[in-house]
């Protein structure tokens, strides 16, 4: 391969840095958002699951919830946004909710399986600091509330990144709902452009494919590092009690 | 008083305890004592509900702490459909046979009783009994529990907490003192247990006799009428088993309530006022020490302590 074509690649993704931001904001803001819509209803479910089964409500909301989990986590992510991107162009669409249908999509995805990470850290804290604080005289919300929560955040902590770092990766998914959904109003319905959608669609336009693809693969390593860099320094914040 | 009246406990189709009625007195100190298995363990757990019972009453103060159990209250048992229904169909007992009406409610009665006979829809009248019951006895047993002080057989010092902040956490979040008092308060009692100088440190660093006298201080603290100890030295190293005993006897000293679920002979037979062997899912025996260790009536209790007394 001549020299000045070597340097042409480095140009062409040069020029197109702006894109690159750009969709990288969109890869950010989907994960950034499915993220916090996960987190909430992984919350709600977890404590739903792990509440004592004392009346006919929670019983129900419980029954409610394992369907929801066993649902998601039994059918492919891109599945779930195929369904829920067709649901919206059905009812409400509009070419501006583009960008919300895969945050909401990844958030209701995500939450199925932090409200399984969360109850797993919920009954990874011994049985024993339950029924100490019981035994005290406080409730069963205190104790989980002072004792029971805090412990199992540490130990959640890293499985959750785990979560989000796969999320965040796993939003490159968007980048098929324009080839899987080809009709309605040309072919720019529902297309978002994330990072992995930018570089292909760069890539091909500049015929420099592989290199476009490489550097959107940099991009998203660089993010991951960084996430893996907060990870570390919650968990050593988290780390006192254990000291020793 | 705490008293417990025929209960039974099953996990699954294991019975760990099978119709256990005791009371206890304000001031006694009851040893617990029997083979691994037998339900002491159970039977303690159950006085503060941390177990709840599958049959039975348990009655603190004269307050009841578990539901209403119908087996135990003949006038609700004839309250119950079915009771009426064995009532009807044996009618013509009373007028052929010549028995009186009490004779035969009572032979139901003990007949429901036997064959557990009792449903769950039993008919308004039915449901109406219990609830009055429940709504003129029962406390909640939050409340219940902060007079009762529980010391486990592995400390459970709450991990995310340091010493004092363990010592502070009930008896500020229940409101009972305000923070300057509990830390007043959790301090004197680290003092009266030498071990000040841990105060802010978490329970990680400790030893388990340090654990386990923090553990019972923790408890001390939320001003207890009875305290519960369940196999309070077993998880410890020997050497440290001496520290511990020595604050529950000085507490016993005090003037404490006390229920002990123990290995401990030594410790029962010099501190305890009063002795039950467990066996089996029942109480086989109940005296004093000097009965209990001196002159076992019961086989079973017999070879336990050919086993365990040197």
């Amino acid at each position: 391969m001549p020299a000045d074509t070597e340097r042409n690649v480095f140009e062409m993704l040069l020029n197109d840095a702006n894109q690159f931001g750009m969709a990288l904001l969109v890869t950010l803001m989907i994960a950034a958002v499915a993220i916090v819509i996960g987190l909430l209803i992984g919350v709600v479910c977890a404590a739903v699951r792990i509440a004592p089964k004392t009346n006919i409500f929670v019983r129900v909301l419980d029954k409610i919830v394992e369907l929801y989990i066993t649902v998601i986590r039994g059918t492919p992510t891109l599945l779930q946004l195929l369904i829920i991107a067709n649901i919206v162009l059905i009812t409400i669409y509009s070419s501006n909710a583009n960008i919300f249908v895969p945050m909401f999509a990844f958030g209701v995805n995500s939450g199925a399986y932090m409200a399984e990470i969360f109850r797993s850290g919920f009954n990874s804290v011994d049985r024993g600091q339950l029924e100490a604080g019981r035994s005290l005289g406080l409730s069963w919300f205190a104790t989980t509330r002072t004792i029971i929560i805090p412990q199992a955040v540490k130990t959640v902590v890293p499985t959750i990144f785990n979560e989000i770092i796969i999320l965040v990766k796993e939003t490159s998914v968007v980048s098929y709902l324009s080839i899987l959904m080809p009709w309605g109003e040309g072919n720019s319905v529902m297309q978002v452009y994330d990072l992995l959608g930018i570089a292909d669609k760069r890539g091909q336009a500049t015929g420099e494919w592989m290199a476009y693809l490489i550097t959107a693969a940099l991009i998203y390593l660089v993010v991951v590092l960084l996430l893996t860099l907060v990870q570390k320094i919650i968990e050593r914040r988290f780390s006192i009690s254990d000291r020793r | 008083m705490i008293d417990v009246r025929n209960l039974y406990k099953n996990f699954g189709d294991v019975k760990v305890l099978k119709a256990v009625s005791v009371s206890i007195e304000k001031g006694e100190k009851v040893a617990i004592i029997g083979p691994s298995g037998s339900g002491k363990s159970t039977l303690l757990r159950c006085m503060n509900l941390l177990e709840e019972p599958t049959y039975g009453e348990v009655w603190i103060n004269d307050k009841l702490i578990t539901p209403v159990d119908p087996y135990l209250h003949p006038e609700i048992i004839q309250s119950s459909r079915t009771f009426k229904k064995m009532f009807e169909t044996r009618a013509n007992a009373l007028n052929e046979g010549g028995m009186s009406e009490e004779k035969l409610s009572a032979q139901i009665v003990a007949e429901i009783k036997k064959d557990d006979l009792l449903r769950r829809f039993e008919g308004a009248e039915y449901r109406k009994k219990i609830r009055e019951l429940h709504a003129a006895y029962s406390e909640n047993v939050d409340k219940v529990r902060r007079g009762i002080g529980m010391v486990f057989q592995h400390f459970n010092l709450f991990n995310n907490k340091t010493v004092i902040e363990n010592l502070m956490l009930a008896p500020t979040l229940l409101k009972l003192e305000s923070k300057e008092e509990a830390r007043e308060h959790a301090m004197r009692m680290l003092r009266r247990i030498g071990l000040e100088d841990k105060a802010d440190v978490y329970p990680s660093t400790l030893s388990g006799g340090q654990k386990q006298r923090i553990a019972i201080v923790r408890a001390l603290c939320m001003n207890p009428e009875y305290m519960l100890f369940d196999e309070p030295t077993s998880a410890l190293d020997p050497e440290m088993v001496g520290e511990v005993l020595q604050l529950m006897k000085e507490l016993a000293d005090d003037g404490m309530t006390m229920v002990i679920v123990t290995h401990e002979m030594g410790f029962a037979r010099e501190v305890a006022t009063r002795v039950l062997f467990m066996d089996d899912g029942k109480i086989a025996e109940d005296g004093t020490p000097e009965e209990v260790f001196g002159a076992p009536k019961n086989a079973r209790l017999k070879e336990f302590l050919s086993k365990v007394l040197p």
